[in-house]
């Protein structure tokens, strides 16, 4: 696959999650499947959108464990929406958060949530669909 | 490098005298010649092409294992030298010759998450119910050392421990708690947390007129948690970290001395993603590092590490987990004794608390987690843990509800009282299997003490990234061979319910509450106190990080001026400048 048809993804965590292990395991799966991915590690959410921008990736993905996964995914959202890339950018969140959580957070405009059981090929799979989707409009 | 390797060291001083052989060579000689016949007639071939075979599991060590193991698996077992009795060198049986008849293993749980007045009644709870210390967990804010009210804190106050931003929060959390009885573990991970959180505690004792020298407990206080394993906004370099961990060991060694003043983090770091052997390793060099610094600091090694603990993580594999334990406290005594020559038994000791494995757990069919949970555990218990806690089978859906703390505390109760493992002291020493595979393991871990030392030593492991580096292949690479099948995970890749459901988890509920308090009583706090005497005191704790003062000492300084955790943690950052994670991009 040329570089520029390549999916490129930003993963990062938000202000205090001490965790990466989601991060570095994920980065792995999406390179094993081609993609592109940047490693943020933890920002407010308003300097993820505004990495995501200066990367111009087509994937954002947070990973959460300790929760506030809900008022993060919202100040997310609206950082993107004011900045003009939430119809364009695929948004994803995966990790520990109590399962009522995911549906709430795809209303919200996550494209998909991934609890701790979610495999390679699940998260892979929702991605190129979120991604061509998007491109479709 | 003039200077020598552990590994030089111990080579070089530690020949034992002549071996005394257990077995008999002419009993070897006649188990070899038996046992190449049974191998060759009565094993099937495909098990004999197969012999030994490499484990794999979650936090698995590749070490292959044979079909069967006996006398030849160790054919210089020598028992004085190797193992001796418990409650003597070299400790592989362990560090007291009573064991658990004498003081059963402390059943440490974890007080849970919520505001200081809950997490109050839960440490009371708990020690109503039989637990034996407390164990205090903090939220991430307070983790991460920002304040209740700072923009990063928001939707975290109060959801994975207890928050805690200046000496009125440790005045609530700990009311009417025998803190002088009971040991009290404040989960501190990083040197910098350390230095802020804990003289609070102190100030909180001070003021209930309980002198220092009577408080019993820990912190963790490791670089290597601070610096390579937690993720963060804000990292201070490497080396001035090393230098806060060991002004804290420091002050605490002087000031508070029953305080176990370092609990050198294994379990953290295996949990990240490494086998048992890094672990056990990166600990290992840790605690060489510290001690070296404080002898440097002019402290008597006996002094130093009288209080010196580990935290391990046993995971899925048995007997390996065993073995290590086993392992461990023997390599650790061999340091003790020849590299820093410490004269007091209680120095050679390999001390330590466990923690049942949180990554090997799953969130499909959550009850397994208690069968795991459980092997986990015992596996601690016929190592020789100091301590114990249990996780909870809930723990892939949120912080542990009461009724799953309560069923961990029912595990190490039913281990304790029922199966009378405590018993015997070290049941399993002289098993051909754990014997060769303590010697194994052992070897190992010093070979890989002796690449971090070559490589410059601990704090250049971290700074360089070598270690950043090492972890985050082994988590890619285990991904990979749980995604392919390789490593069974029953429930999730092995035997997978094809209709499973996820079940009904009791999660805790973020409280908004809880966040409106802090953010009104830091007000409050920010209005009541001197604020004259509160700045001159951080900026003493800014000229302390700068001229290498002791820092835990202008850190108390602050906390008897009500300073707040955030305002501290600026000070550091301001002297010290930041530093990048390798892991990271930014």
């Amino acid at each position: 696959m040329a570089r520029q048809d390549k999916i490129r993804v930003l993963l990062a965590q938000f202000p205090l999650e001490t965790h990466n292990r989601g991060v570095i395991t994920v980065a792995g799966m999406l390179r094993d499947a081609g993609m592109e991915v940047i490693l943020l590690g933890n920002a407010l959410p308003q300097h993820v959108v505004e990495a995501a921008m200066q990367e111009a990736v087509d994937v954002v993905g947070i990973s959460t464990y300790c929760g506030g996964e809900v008022a993060l995914g919202e100040d997310l959202l609206a950082a993107a929406q004011e900045k003009g890339i939430k119809d364009r950018t695929v948004f994803l969140l995966g990790g520990i958060f109590p399962p009522k959580n995911g549906p709430k957070l795809e209303k919200m405009g996550f494209s998909a949530t991934f609890p701790p059981s979610a495999t390679r090929d699940e998260i892979v799979d929702a991605i190129k669909k979120a991604v061509a989707y998007k491109k479709c409009g | 490098m003039s200077e020598k390797t552990t590994k030089e060291i111990l080579k070089a001083k530690a020949v034992p005298g002549e071996r005394i052989p257990l077995y008999n060579p002419q009993a070897l000689k006649s188990i070899e010649k038996e046992f190449a016949r049974w191998q060759n007639t009565v094993v099937r071939e495909q098990d004999r092409k197969n012999w030994a075979v490499t484990p794999r599991t979650i936090l698995g060590s590749d070490i292959p294992r044979e079909l069967l193991y006996t006398p030849l698996s160790n054919r210089d077992f020598d028992y004085m030298s190797d193992l001796g009795f418990s409650g003597e060198e070299p400790f592989t049986r362990g560090v007291h010759s009573n064991m658990y008849r004498g003081r059963v293993f402390t059943m440490r749980q974890l007080s849970g998450a919520g505001s200081p007045e809950y997490i109050n009644r839960r440490i009371k709870m708990l020690l109503e119910h039989g637990a034996t210390g407390a164990n205090l967990a903090l939220d991430l804010a307070t983790v991460q050392m920002f304040d209740s009210d700072e923009p990063e804190s928001k939707g975290q106050v109060g959801t994975v421990g207890v928050p805690v931003d200046c000496v009125e929060d440790m005045e609530v959390i700990f009311r009417d708690v025998p803190i002088d009885k009971i040991s009290v573990s404040i989960v501190t991970h990083y040197p910098r947390n350390t230095a802020i959180l804990f003289p609070m505690y102190l100030v909180m004792a001070e003021k209930r007129g309980i002198p220092w020298d009577q408080l019993p407990g820990s912190s963790q206080n490791d670089f290597i948690m601070e610096n390579l394993v937690r993720s963060a906004l804000e990292y201070i370099p490497p080396k001035d970290d090393f230098r806060v961990q060991c002004d804290n060991i420091e002050f605490l060694r002087k000031k508070v001395p029953q305080w176990n003043y370092v609990t050198l983090n294994g379990y953290n770091l295996r949990e990240w993603g490494s086998s048992g052997v890094t672990e056990m390793a990166v600990a290992v060099a840790n605690g060489i590092e510290i001690l070296k610094d404080m002898l440097r600091r002019g402290m008597d090694i006996d002094v130093a590490a009288e209080r010196l603990a580990f935290f391990w993580s046993p995971a899925n594999d048995f007997f390996e987990e065993i073995a290590r334990l086993r392992a461990v406290r023997r390599l650790w005594y061999r340091v003790m004794k020849y590299r820093f020559e410490a004269k007091k038994p209680r120095s050679m000791w390999m001390r330590c608390h466990t923690q049942t494995s949180g990554v090997s757990l799953t969130r499909e069919e959550p009850m397994n987690n208690v069968i795991r949970a459980a092997y986990h555990a015992l596996a601690a218990v016929l190592g020789g843990a100091q301590s114990l806690h249990v996780d909870s089978y809930d723990e892939a859906y949120s912080v542990p509800s009461e009724e799953a703390s309560i069923l961990s505390l029912r595990t190490q109760q039913i281990i304790e009282a029922e199966t009378q493992v405590t018993q015997v002291v070290d049941p399993l020493g002289g098993s051909f299997y754990v014997e060769a595979l303590t010697n194994d393991i052992e070897k190992r871990i010093l070979d890989e003490v002796d690449e971090i030392e070559r490589r410059g030593g601990i704090i250049d492991a971290v700074a360089s990234g070598w270690l950043h580096t090492k972890i985050a292949r082994y988590i890619e690479k285990e991904q990979r061979a749980i995604a392919d099948g390789e490593i069974k995970v029953v429930g999730r890749n092995y035997f997978r319910d094809p209709n499973l459901k996820m079940p009904d988890v009791w999660v805790h509920e973020y409280e908004e509450e809880i966040a409106r308090e802090m953010r009104d009583k830091l007000a409050r706090l920010r209005q009541t106190r001197d604020n004259e005497k509160a700045s001159s005191a951080l900026e003493a704790l800014k000229q302390a990080c700068k001229r290498g003062d002791n820092v835990m000492a202008a850190c108390l300084e602050c906390a008897r001026a009500n300073c707040t955790e955030g305002e501290m943690r600026r000070m550091f950052t301001d002297a010290f400048g930041l530093w990048k994670s390798p892991i990271y991009v930014k």
